[in-house]
């Protein structure tokens, strides 16, 4: 009996150390795979989109800037830069050109907008805006990166566009004006012999 | 005797540490943006800039907007010292009045998110500021076309010369 027991036991040990060999293997190749996705570095995503149906000298142009993290981990200290649009032709009236967002967690986006007016009319191509950001919190250096370019823009004089899409009010207003004495001149004559002929009429009715 | 100092002072620290990422007396001065023309544009830009001061001093913590439930993305201007908050409407759809943009800092975005999460209400969660950015609304156009309504009036003058003609000739 005692016998039996010593055998059992020593299978039972023996099995359980080729198992627990296994599930060492298992465990550290787990670690070892989800610690690769964990430490997958951030990417950003940028894209730089003109909001306008039309470019217009001295009328708003509305700029989207979307930031989008694809990695595994927070992109720290974004700095957003668009030296793409000149002081003396284009002048900022909402929003700033160069930002910096603190943190863009892993999976989610960051959205800045701009609205600038340009002082100049004629063919703007609308260029790249640059990103800067580190990768993880103990990344050396900053990863640099550009965003979507819109391309090439017509801007408009703002006297064609007046001209196309402006009411025109004062236009209407002196055609109507230059149209009255056509109209009035032979109305007045045909109502005031009109007023004539029913006093006399209602004289002679009267009589 | 040094045990102790060690964990007087890492106390010390962590607290220093914690109400560096929070504000007392909170006070935000803001300027506000939005395009006010819908004819040429597809989108409406509402843009809000504001300046916090913590105790009299400019601060520099993270922050995180609300409005109307929705999450804005705050961002830094190093040059002017500013945040910026802004977002954008279909033309057509933005709605104009008054928006009341909430700040939070860490903690109190951190109460919201759990505060939305157990589907309480977020009202509750003090904001460290509110910042009011008023839209008057963008002009989309003339109601009435000046040419449809020259084409109107024309038709009208016609109308009672013809009317008026054939009461004459009856």
């Amino acid at each position: 009996m005692a016998r039996k027991v010593k055998r059992n036991i020593a299978t039972v040990s023996l099995f359980t150390m080729d198992n627990w060999l296994k599930i060492c293997i298992v465990v550290v190749f787990a670690v070892a795979t989800t610690g690769n996705e964990e430490a997958t570095p951030a990417k950003l995503l940028f894209s730089k989109q003109i909001l306008n149906k039309y470019l217009v000298e001295g009328m708003d142009i509305v700029i989207k800037y979307s930031l989008f993290n694809v990695g595994g981990t927070a992109a720290l200290d974004v700095q957003v830069a668009d030296n793409t649009f000149g002081p003396q032709d284009f002048e900022v009236v909402g929003g700033q050109l160069k930002v910096t967002i603190d943190r863009i967690p892993p999976g989610s986006n960051a959205t800045h907008v701009v609205v600038i007016r340009p002082s100049k009319y004629g063919y703007f191509n609308f260029t790249a805006a640059e990103v800067s950001y580190l990768p993880s919190e103990d990344a050396a250096e900053a990863l640099v990166g550009l965003s979507s370019e819109p391309g090439q823009g017509a801007i408009v004089p703002f006297k064609e566009y007046d001209r196309k899409f402006s009411p025109h009010l004062l236009d209407w207003l002196s055609f109507a004006v230059m149209s009255m004495p056509s109209l009035v001149l032979p109305y007045a004559l045909w109502y005031s012999s009109k007023t004539k002929y029913e006093a006399i009429l209602t004289q002679k009715k009267d009589k | 005797m040094s045990c102790k100092f060690l964990i007087a002072f890492s106390l010390a620290v962590c607290l220093s540490v914690v109400s560096a990422s929070s504000c007392s007396n909170p006070k935000l001065s803001s300027t506000s943006f939005t395009t006010q023309d819908g004819t040429i544009l597809t989108n409406i830009a509402y843009v809000s800039q504001f300046k916090l001061s913590c105790d009299g001093e400019p601060a520099d913590i993270p922050l995180y907007a609300e409005v109307g439930g929705k999450p804005l993305s705050v961002v830094k201007s190093k040059e002017t010292n500013e945040y910026v908050v802004s977002w954008l409407e279909e033309t057509k759809k933005a709605p104009r009045g008054n928006f009341e943009i909430k700040v939070y800092d860490d903690e109190g975005y951190a109460a919201v998110r759990k505060a939305q999460r157990n589907g309480e209400d977020t009202t509750t969660v003090q904001p460290l500021g509110v910042v009011i950015l008023n839209h008057p609304g963008a002009y989309n156009g003339p109601w009435i076309n000046s040419e449809l309504a020259a084409v109107i009036v024309a038709f009208a003058v016609m109308y009672y010369a013809l009317t008026t003609k054939t009461k004459l000739e009856a």
